[in-house]
């Protein structure tokens, strides 16, 4: 027994020194990127003091992104990053797999907010050739090619059409036929957690960090492990490392 | 249970056993303090330790301290220590409080119970070393992986040495980063409100349950049943007890959570298999198993069932019966427990069935009479209830657990 328990003894001790080679080692070779925070709420309190920390690459907006997929709540996701004129790093698109040829960091989806569905459809007025567009916030029954009598007012817009005849008051009675159906619906935005939004610093030294954090003055150093996780290796509060 | 352990307990039993002879004529005063010198040395070192129960209780809560001072020793982060400084604290106290703990409990076997709360102290500190890399690293705050490494590290030590209070960390390391690990898959958009949680939590509970009648089935895994069947108990009732409470909104069950229930009903299976196929099982062992079975897969099958639309967009009626049905299976649940454990005469199935039957009493006169009854008769009634009530169930208590000595004593 007593040669197992020094085997089981020896395996924690070997986990716990795993843990810090990997991460010393990624530490020395990893390449380090510079990350804008931005301002959040308090901290909690769980384990002694740290300072929570949120980035511009947090919250993404995949339209402006460009990106052609939506992501779950749990799935990885890959930001592809490119340096600013400042030498922070930005967010410029998104992918499920990793792109060796360009630099990204790893992160886990938390919340996924998809936008409101919004469909456009395009009509033609059949006397004049003049083409309008309508969005909608629902799956519409029409189809391409059916005909309408639709009322339109002073601005230009379609304010309503239907197959039967309409009494449209002040605005123009007009015959539209439909010209196109589409789903525009945006992928909305997620909110990416990359584990490094914690930095632990001596019980009562956190106020210092907050404040600089809520006033957009701090930068985190992060050093980037082969699969693109990040380690937090300092702090820069105007361009000054912080211990 | 170890070797020096199980002479402990043939010790005390003895001495009790010793009595029982010499005040019915068996032995003579002579025959007795010449069978106890038989066994002087388990007695000196008896007498060392001080009485068993006392001691191990006062030298966990002694180990929990330390570990508790550790950690937060670790937390306040001081920047005087160094990084390997604090390293070095970690890993030399691990190593020591391990090494001496063996020492004391196998090698020299004077302080086995010592020895044993020194091994539980090395595995809090194991943990305490893992939160303190996270820490030295800023490895977030909210780390599953944590306690998950925790419980799988300290799980084989509990194992080997056979014992408990290891054990029920393990677990409890488990259970944590469950709650943990399932919160961060979970999206809230499409699953509103805390049923799929309750519900994990549910079958968790009963397939820890059923690992625990597994342990006890084969006579080498008897020892270390308990954390199992206690914690088993404990997080099934719990999640029960929630249930009785009109908490049926949103999913039943997650989509996201599929991995995790195939593990514990594959878990709950292998157990109830092994436990069917194994030496020693207690009585009425075929009921409370195939109880457990039904539970597990019914609570199962509706989570996949109810894992995208909401319950609350049935019919009032369906989660009013729901509701229903969910109380009268607690309050069977309860009755269960307490029957079992009075057939087998296992203290533990009776304390927890009579708590939980004290708070669903308590519920169920606030559902229903916090509306009837004026406000100031309401406490009033209620205190007096439960007063009474203590009263009646502390004597219940205290005579099903003494004839449970009683009958020892008899046979």
């Amino acid at each position: 027994m007593r040669i197992q328990f020094i085997a089981i003894v020896l395996i924690q001790a070997l986990l716990l020194a795993g843990m810090i080679a990997y991460k010393q080692y990624w530490l020395a070779r990893g390449e380090r990127i510079l990350l804008r925070t931005v301002p959040v709420d308090p901290r909690d309190i769980f384990r002694g003091d740290y300072v929570q920390l949120r980035y511009e690459i947090t919250n993404l907006d995949l339209d402006k992104l460009n990106a052609n997929e939506s992501f779950n709540t749990g799935e990885k996701i890959y930001i592809i990053l490119e340096k600013d004129s400042d030498g922070t790093y930005k967010a410029v698109s998104v992918s499920k797999i990793p792109l060796t040829d360009k630099k990204f960091i790893q992160g886990k989806v938390t919340y996924a907010m998809p936008k409101p569905a919004q469909w456009e459809l395009v009509f033609t007025d059949t006397a004049s050739g003049i083409k309008y567009k309508k969005v909608i916030g629902y799956e519409p029954g029409e189809t391409k090619g059916d005909f309408f009598e639709a009322c339109l007012d002073k601005t230009g817009n379609i304010t309503a059409y239907g197959s039967g005849h309409y009494d449209c008051g002040k605005d123009k009675t007009i015959n539209i036929t439909v010209d196109e159906v589409k789903n525009i619906t945006g992928l909305g935005a997620i909110n990416v957690e990359y584990g490094i939004e914690s930095y632990f610093v001596e019980e009562g030294k956190g106020k210092v960090i907050e404040t600089a954090r809520n006033a957009r003055k701090l930068k985190v150093e992060v050093a980037l492990e082969a699969d693109g996780k990040g380690i937090i290796t300092g702090l820069f509060m105007d361009g000054v490392l912080i211990k | 249970m170890s070797s020096k352990e199980k002479e402990f307990d043939f010790f005390q039993k003895l001495q009790q056993e010793i009595e029982t002879w010499l005040r019915e004529g068996l032995i003579s005063q002579e025959q007795k303090t010449k069978i106890l010198s038989r066994y002087k040395l388990i007695s000196e070192v008896e007498k060392k330790a001080g009485p068993g129960k006392l001691i191990t209780t006062i030298t966990i809560l002694g180990s929990i301290l330390i570990g508790i001072g550790v950690i937060l020793f670790i937390a306040a982060n001081w920047s005087e220590i160094p990084r390997w400084g604090k390293l070095f604290i970690i890993f030399s106290s691990m190593l020591i409080s391990y090494g001496l703990g063996f020492y004391l409990r196998y090698e020299k076997a004077n302080y086995p119970k010592v020895g044993a709360s020194l091994i539980f102290l090395g595995s809090l500190l194991f943990g305490a070393g893992i939160f303190l890399i996270a820490q030295i690293y800023h490895i977030q705050a909210h780390y599953p992986n944590g306690p998950l490494l925790w419980g799988l590290g300290v799980l084989p030590l509990a194992y080997l040495l056979r014992l408990k209070t290891i054990l029920s960390l393990a677990v409890i390391d488990l259970l944590i980063w469950l709650g943990l690990e399932s919160s961060s898959q979970i999206s809230f958009i499409e699953s509103r409100g805390p049923m799929p949680f309750i519900t994990l939590y549910l079958m968790t509970g009963i397939s820890l349950w059923a690992t625990g009648l597994m342990h006890k089935g084969f006579e080498s895994l008897k020892t270390i049943s308990a954390p199992y069947i206690a914690c088993g108990l404990v997080v099934t009732f719990s999640s029960g007890y929630i249930l009785t409470f009109d908490v049926f909104r949103g999913t039943f069950g997650s989509k996201d959570f599929i991995p995790f229930y195939i593990g514990i009903v594959a878990l709950f299976s292998m157990a109830s298999i092994l436990y069917a196929f194994s030496e020693e099982k207690e009585k009425s062992w075929f009921v409370e198993t195939c109880s457990l079975t039904f539970f597990i897969v019914s609570v199962f099958l509706l989570s996949l069932i109810y894992r995208d639309s909401p319950l609350h967009a049935e019919s009032s009626a369906f989660t009013k019966t729901a509701l229903l049905i969910s109380n009268i299976i607690f309050a069977l649940g309860v009755i269960g427990i307490i029957f079992l454990g009075y057939i087998r005469r296992s203290s533990a199935y009776i304390n927890i069935g009579l708590l939980f039957f004290v708070l669903d009493v308590v519920a169920r006169y606030f559902d229903f009479f916090w509306k009837l009854l004026p406000r100031s008769l309401f406490f009033i009634v209620g205190g007096i209830l439960l007063l009474s009530g203590g009263v009646f169930l502390e004597r219940k208590r205290r005579k099903i657990i003494a004839s449970f000595h009683m009958e020892y004593v008899s046979q």
